[in-house]
C-alpha cells in the first residue's frame, strides 16, 4: 500500500500501486478546481479489469473524479485517457464505456423496460440487450410500471440496467448500492463480481468500506480530492488497525484522573476540556481495564467512558496525516 | 427507432406530460374564445376580419407563442439538467450536433403543437362564421415560424441558467413586446415579427391589420423562413459547442 500518488512525470507504472498493467483508464496529474475550491488534486491513476473500489468519506472528490473519467467534466490540468481516447473529444468512447451516475437520473414517466431501451436505442444496441439487462437486475416483475413509483432501491437497478444495455467493457458506477435493501445489494454485487470475472473494468465508488470489501479486490482511497491510499483491502484493514483510538471521560476531578492516566501504559495522551478527559490509546481493551480500578484508587466518581465513532471519514484522515 | 427519433420522441414525452400541458393548451385556446366572443355580434365579414386581426391576434403572437415556446424551449435541455438526466442522454455514441437538432426538434414540436392548435382554432371560428378560410395556413406557418425562432432562442438559455423562463419572460415582455415596437430600427432583430411578417406577404390584407398593431412590416414568408432557419440553426451550433465544451457538474 501507497500513500502517496505517483509523480506526474514519470512513468506511473513502474512506481504506484495506483498504476495497473493494462490500464483501460488512465488518469494522469489530473487536477479539478471549481472557482477556489479544488476537488481533486493531482491525482495519477489507473484502472484495468476487474473491479476497482473508489473509497472516500462524502465530499471526497469520488463523483467528481468520476465525472472527469466519463467526460462530464474536463480537467483543470491533467488529462484522462479512456481506451487511448479523450472522452471530451470521442463520443465514440461511449461504445465501451458506461456510466451509473449517483443521482435519480430516470425518466418517471417511462417504465424500467422502456427506460433500458431508449439506452439501447441510443447506443445503438439491440432489443434483446434490453431484456438480458433487465433479467440481469431482476427486474422483469416490475419492468412494465414507470419508474415513478419505484423504490430508490428499484430505480437504482433500473438505472444498473439501462447501464448493462451497452455491453460495454468499462462501468463507472457512482455509489450504485444507495437504497438498496441487503437482498438488492447483495445480488448486485454479485452481478458486478460476475462483470468484471468477464474481463471488464469496473470502477465502484462508495463511502462504505464493509461494501467495497466485498466487491473490490483494489481500492484506491481518495480523501480532499489527493490520493490517500491504493492497494488491496486488506492492506488498508492493517492501517486501520494502527489508528489510535479516542475515548471521552468524564469525573469530578478530571486533573487528578488525567495525571494518573499518563502514568498507564495503555495511555498514549490526553487532553482535557472542562471534566471531559480525551484520552488516545492504541489498546482499548487495556484501558478499558484500567481505568475503573483507577479511579476508584483515587477516590474519584468516573461518570463517562465513551469511545469516539471509528468512522470511515476519521480512518482516512489518519491516513493522509501519514502521507 | 434511430437515436434522432428516439431523442425527439424523449423530448416530446418529456415536455408534454402532466398539468402544464393542459393550462397551455387552455391558453392557447384563449384567442379563438375571445375572437367568438367578439364574433357574437358582428354582422359582416370585413367586421369579423378585423376583430380577426385585432386582439385575438395580438393575444395568440404576444402571448400563447411566446410563452409556450418558452416553456417547452427552455424544458427541452433545462429539464435535463435539473432532473439530472444529461448525462443518459450525453453519455452515448452520438455527436453533440444530433442531440442539439433532437431536442430542437421536440421542442419545437411541442410548442407548435399548442399554438398551432390555438391558431387553429381561432381560424376556424373565423371561417365559419364568416366563411373566409384564408388566414388559416398562413397563421399556421407564421406561428410555426415564430415558434421555431423563439425555441431555438429558450433552448440555449434553458441550458445555460435555471432561471430561464424568469429571464425569458422579461425578454418577451420587455424586448419584444416594447423596445421593437418603441424602436422601429429594432424590428428587424424580433422573433416574434419573423411569423407575424410571413402572415402579412400570404395574407395581403392582413398586413394592413398586422401594420396597425405593429407599426410597418416587412412582409414576406420567404424571408421569414429565412429568418427562422437561420436563427435555429445558430442556435444548433451554439448548442453543440456548449454541450462539447461546458462541464456537466
Amino acid at each position: 500500500m501507497t500513500h502517496s500518488s505517483a509523480p506526474s512525470s514519470v512513468s506511473p507504472s513502474s512506481v504506484s500501486p495506483s498504476w495497473v498493467p493494462q490500464a483501460t483508464v488512465e488518469v494522469r496529474a489530473v487536477s479539478k478546481w471549481f472557482g477556489q475550491k479544488v476537488a481533486v488534486s493531482d491525482l495519477t491513476c489507473a484502472f484495468g479489469p476487474g473491479i476497482t473500489g473508489l473509497l472516500g468519506p462524502n465530499g471526497a472528490g469520488k463523483t467528481t473524479l468520476l465525472r472527469l473519467l466519463v467526460g462530464l467534466l474536463s480537467p483543470s490540468d491533467g488529462e484522462v485517457r479512456v481506451l487511448g481516447r479523450d472522452p471530451r473529444r470521442n463520443p465514440e468512447v461511449y461504445r465501451s464505456l458506461a456510466l451509473v451516475p449517483e443521482e435519480d437520473a430516470v425518466y418517471g414517466f417511462q417504465t424500467a423496460r422502456q427506460f433500458a431501451a431508449y439506452a439501447a436505442v441510443l447506443s445503438g444496441a439491440g432489443r434483446e440487450a434490453v431484456e438480458r439487462a433487465i433479467a440481469t437486475v431482476e427486474l422483469a416483475d416490475a419492468a412494465d410500471r414507470p419508474i415513478s413509483g419505484f423504490s430508490k432501491g428499484m430505480r437504482q437497478r433500473a438505472k444498473v440496467a439501462a447501464a448493462l444495455v451497452t455491453d460495454a467493457p468499462i462501468l463507472v458506477l457512482d455509489e450504485p448500492l444507495n437504497g438498496t435493501d441487503p437482498v438488492q445489494r447483495a445480488h448486485l454485487i454479485t452481478v458486478f463480481r460476475r462483470l468484471a470475472a468477464e474481463g471488464r473494468t469496473v470502477i465502484v465508488s462508495s463511502h462504505v468500506l464493509a461494501e467495497v470489501e466485498r466487491m473490490a479486490d483494489r481500492v484506491l482511497a481518495i480523501v480532499d480530492g489527493k490520493l490517500a491510499a491504493a492497494g488491496d483491502v486488506a492492506a488498508i484493514r492493517r492501517a486501520m488497525t494502527d489508528i489510535p483510538y479516542r475515548v471521552r471521560l468524564e469525573a469530578d476531578e478530571p486533573r487528578r484522573l488525567a495525571a494518573a492516566l499518563l502514568d498507564t501504559a495503555a495511555v498514549d495522551s490526553v487532553a482535557l476540556a472542562g471534566r471531559i478527559l480525551t484520552v488516545e490509546t492504541g489498546d482499548l481493551a487495556g484501558l478499558g481495564a484500567a481505568v475503573a480500578p483507577l479511579a476508584r484508587s483515587l477516590g474519584l466518581r468516573l461518570s463517562l467512558f465513551e469511545p469516539e465513532d471509528l468512522s470511515l471519514e476519521s480512518v482516512f484522515r489518519y491516513l493522509v496525516r501519514g502521507r | 427507432m434511430k437515436p434522432f427519433a428516439a431523442l425527439v420522441v424523449g423530448t416530446l414525452r418529456q415536455q408534454l406530460g402532466g398539468r402544464r400541458l393542459l393550462l397551455l393548451l387552455l391558453l392557447g385556446l384563449v384567442p379563438a374564445a375571445v375572437l367568438g366572443v367578439l364574433l357574437a355580434d358582428q354582422q359582416t365579414a370585413i367586421a369579423a376580419r378585423q376583430s380577426f386581426h385585432e386582439a385575438p391576434l395580438v393575444i395568440l403572437f404576444f402571448v400563447v407563442l411566446p410563452v409556450a415556446s418558452l416553456v417547452f424551449g427552455s424544458g427541452a435541455l433545462g429539464d435535463e439538467r435539473r432532473d439530472a438526466t444529461i448525462s443518459f442522454i450525453l453519455l452515448r455514441p452520438l455527436p453533440r450536433a444530433v442531440v442539439a437538432a433532437a431536442k430542437l426538434l421536440g421542442a419545437w414540436l411541442a410548442a407548435f403543437g399548442v399554438v398551432g392548435a390555438g391558431a387553429a382554432a381561432m381560424a376556424v371560428v373565423l371561417g365559419v362564421r364568416s366563411g373566409d378560410w384564408a388566414p388559416l395556413g398562413p397563421l399556421l406557418l407564421g406561428a410555426a415560424l415564430s415558434c421555431l425562432a423563439y425555441v431555438s432562442v429558450f433552448l440555449v438559455l434553458g441550458y445555460l441558467t435555471a432561471r430561464a423562463v424568469l429571464v425569458g419572460l422579461l425578454y418577451v415582455f420587455v424586448w419584444e413586446s416594447g423596445m421593437t415596437g418603441a424602436i422601429p430600427s429594432l424590428a428587424s432583430v424580433s422573433l416574434m415579427r419573423i411569423g407575424l411578417s410571413a402572415y402579412a406577404g400570404l395574407v395581403p390584407i392582413g398586413r394592413v391589420y398586422v401594420e396597425d398593431i405593429l407599426g410597418v412590416v416587412q412582409p414576406g414568408a420567404g424571408g421569414a423562413a429565412l429568418k427562422a432557419a437561420v436563427v435555429a440553426i445558430a442556435a444548433v451550433g451554439v448548442m453543440t459547442l456548449l454541450l462539447r465544451h461546458r462541464d456537466i457538474a
